[in-house]
């Protein structure tokens, strides 16, 4: 579904990603782990299109998409849910899952169907609609910001840090319905800080660490590994 | 009575001819977050433009107001592509050099064609309206109901329509927007159309009661500034409110203190409210 190949992104004389490859399979729930400033959102920026690549290729069902714009890669079917939300939060609830799906806006009738779909997912953002992105609670957000993603009916899913500072009931039921996602047929690659609760989740992984590939392996690989436990898991 | 409602009526004038400019401003500053000052260019641009087609060509004023409409939308998408889009990743100093480097440009072109002197477009309806002993020129309640239908159409399209939206969500979040598809270039160039064709209605509905010369954007787009300053940058309603209190000022100030001292007023009161409210009416991005 995705291969990056050999990418490198350089902020300046900073290099932030220094030649990463890995692969997702159609189906999979892949995990990034990494500390924070590791490479993981500059790699999700790089693979939407929001980043232009410094080396490097990557491909999406076979197709290459080094270099085309972020809306190209969405009609395409790879939908990225960044870190921070990046909601649009003087605006309400419905109108921002709507806006998600803005590459199928041609499918008004499709697109009313999946909104009723995100509302069964998520209900408390169907009594929520009205209401401003910005007034709701940082779990409700991220439900939105998940829904939004849902609505462009993506192929491959982008998910950047989607429990970052919430509560941690919360981020069981975020995690939960992040699997239920990938269940129901869309291929998964979450970049995770919590990463014990990624890995229970988890088809495989991927260890990155400045800008580099240093791991991967299936969940029971990783959470076996003592590297992993001693650097992000605790134990 | 027929005094206080003729400063009404002034207020109102002003405030919509100030409101539609000053919209056009807020909306390119929501989504490049620069001050266009090129945009008081665009508005003298359709000033000159509707002079010439209902002047020259002899076209019906309606005629005239959409052709300016269309020619200062298309000039101020291709100022966009060829001169703001290339320096979106610069810093913002050099998006305002730039702006004021395209201002004087179009006055210098303007110069040339049409020189230096003032010119007069023929106000399409002269009738004295009455209402029992209230009077209004025609061209007066024209301008205010055809700033009204705009701002109430534009309200529809932003709010209403997909298209519309894009431009609210680009403002709100520019990389949110690029991450459900919406192209940030085209909603650049939208924006700039509408700004524009906003700039060359609000000077073809105020050219006839005004002259036109090259200069004549110069007060407006400080006035438009301070409209957006007052309002909130990138606030729709503060442009529309702000528009209509400096409307008012000018008017009642020009008759109740001195009609000398009507310009000075729009800075007074951007002195006095910043210094009351620092952050503006309604601040916020564009919403």
């Amino acid at each position: 579904m995705l291969q990056l190949d050999r990418v490198m992104l350089n902020y300046g004389s900073f290099r932030a990603l220094d030649g990463i490859s890995l692969n997702v399979r159609d189906g999979e729930l892949v995990v990034m782990l990494g500390a924070n400033g590791a490479g993981k959102s500059s790699m999700f920026l790089a693979i939407s299109g929001l980043r232009k690549l410094s080396g490097g290729s990557i491909k999406l069902a076979g197709g290459e998409i080094t270099g085309a714009s972020p809306a190209t890669i969405v009609s395409r079917g790879l939908v990225h849910c960044p870190e921070g939300r990046k909601l649009f939060a003087h605006m309400s609830v419905a109108k921002n899952l709507m806006l998600g799906g803005y590459v199928h806006r041609g499918d008004k009738a499709g697109l009313k169907e999946r909104l009723e779909q995100i509302y069964d997912m998520f209900p408390i953002l169907r009594e929520k609609r009205d209401n401003n992105a910005g007034s709701l609670s940082g779990g409700q957000q991220q439900m939105v910001a998940i829904g939004r993603a849902l609505m462009g009916r993506p192929k491959l899913l982008l998910l950047d840090e989607p429990s970052l500072g919430l509560a941690p009931l919360v981020v069981r039921q975020v995690l939960d319905t992040i699997k239920a996602i990938n269940a129901s047929g869309t291929t998964v690659l979450l970049a995770e800080q919590n990463a014990y609760a990624a890995l229970q989740i988890a088809d495989r992984g991927y260890v990155i660490e400045s800008g580099r590939v240093v791991l991967e392996g299936s969940r029971q690989e990783l959470l076996n590994n003592d590297t992993v436990r001693r650097a992000y898991i605790g134990g | 009575m027929n005094i206080f409602f003729q400063q009404v009526l002034n207020g109102l004038t002003l405030g919509s001819v100030y409101s539609l400019v000053a919209l056009g401003l807020t909306l390119v500053y929501g989504i490049l977050h620069i001050p266009n000052f090129a945009h008081g260019a665009f508005f003298m641009v359709g000033a000159y433009i509707s002079f010439y087609v209902a002047g020259d060509l002899g076209a019906n004023f309606w005629v005239a107001m959409i052709v300016s409409a269309a020619a200062v939308a298309v000039m101020a998408m291709i100022s966009e592509r060829l001169i703001f889009h290339p320096l979106r990743n610069s810093p913002a100093l050099h998006d305002m050099i730039a702006a004021i480097g395209l201002l004087l440009f179009l006055e210098a072109v303007v110069q040339a064609i049409w020189g230096a002197d003032f010119h007069r477009l023929p106000a399409p309806y002269t009738t004295i309206l009455r209402f029992a002993d209230l009077t209004a020129p025609a061209q007066r309640v024209l301008i205010i109901g055809a700033a009204i239908v705009l701002m109430i159409g534009l309200q529809i399209f932003l709010r209403r329509t997909t298209t519309g939206s894009t431009i609210v969500a680009t403002a709100q979040n520019r990389e949110g927007a690029a991450l459900v598809g919406i192209s940030p270039l085209k909603v650049s160039l939208l924006t700039f159309a509408i700004s524009g064709a906003l700039a060359a209605v609000a000077a073809t509905l105020f050219a006839p009661i005004n002259l036109i010369y090259p200069a004549m954007g110069h007060l407006v787009i400080l006035k438009a500034f301070v409209i957006i300053i007052l309002g909130g940058m990138g606030s729709i309603p503060g442009a529309i409110v702000g528009g209509m209190v400096i409307g008012f000022a000018e008017s009642f100030g020009a008759f109740y203190i001195s009609n000398n001292y009507k310009d000075i007023i729009a800075f007074v009161l951007l002195v006095f409210i910043l210094s009351l409210r620092p952050q503006g009416l309604f601040p916020s991005e564009v919403r």
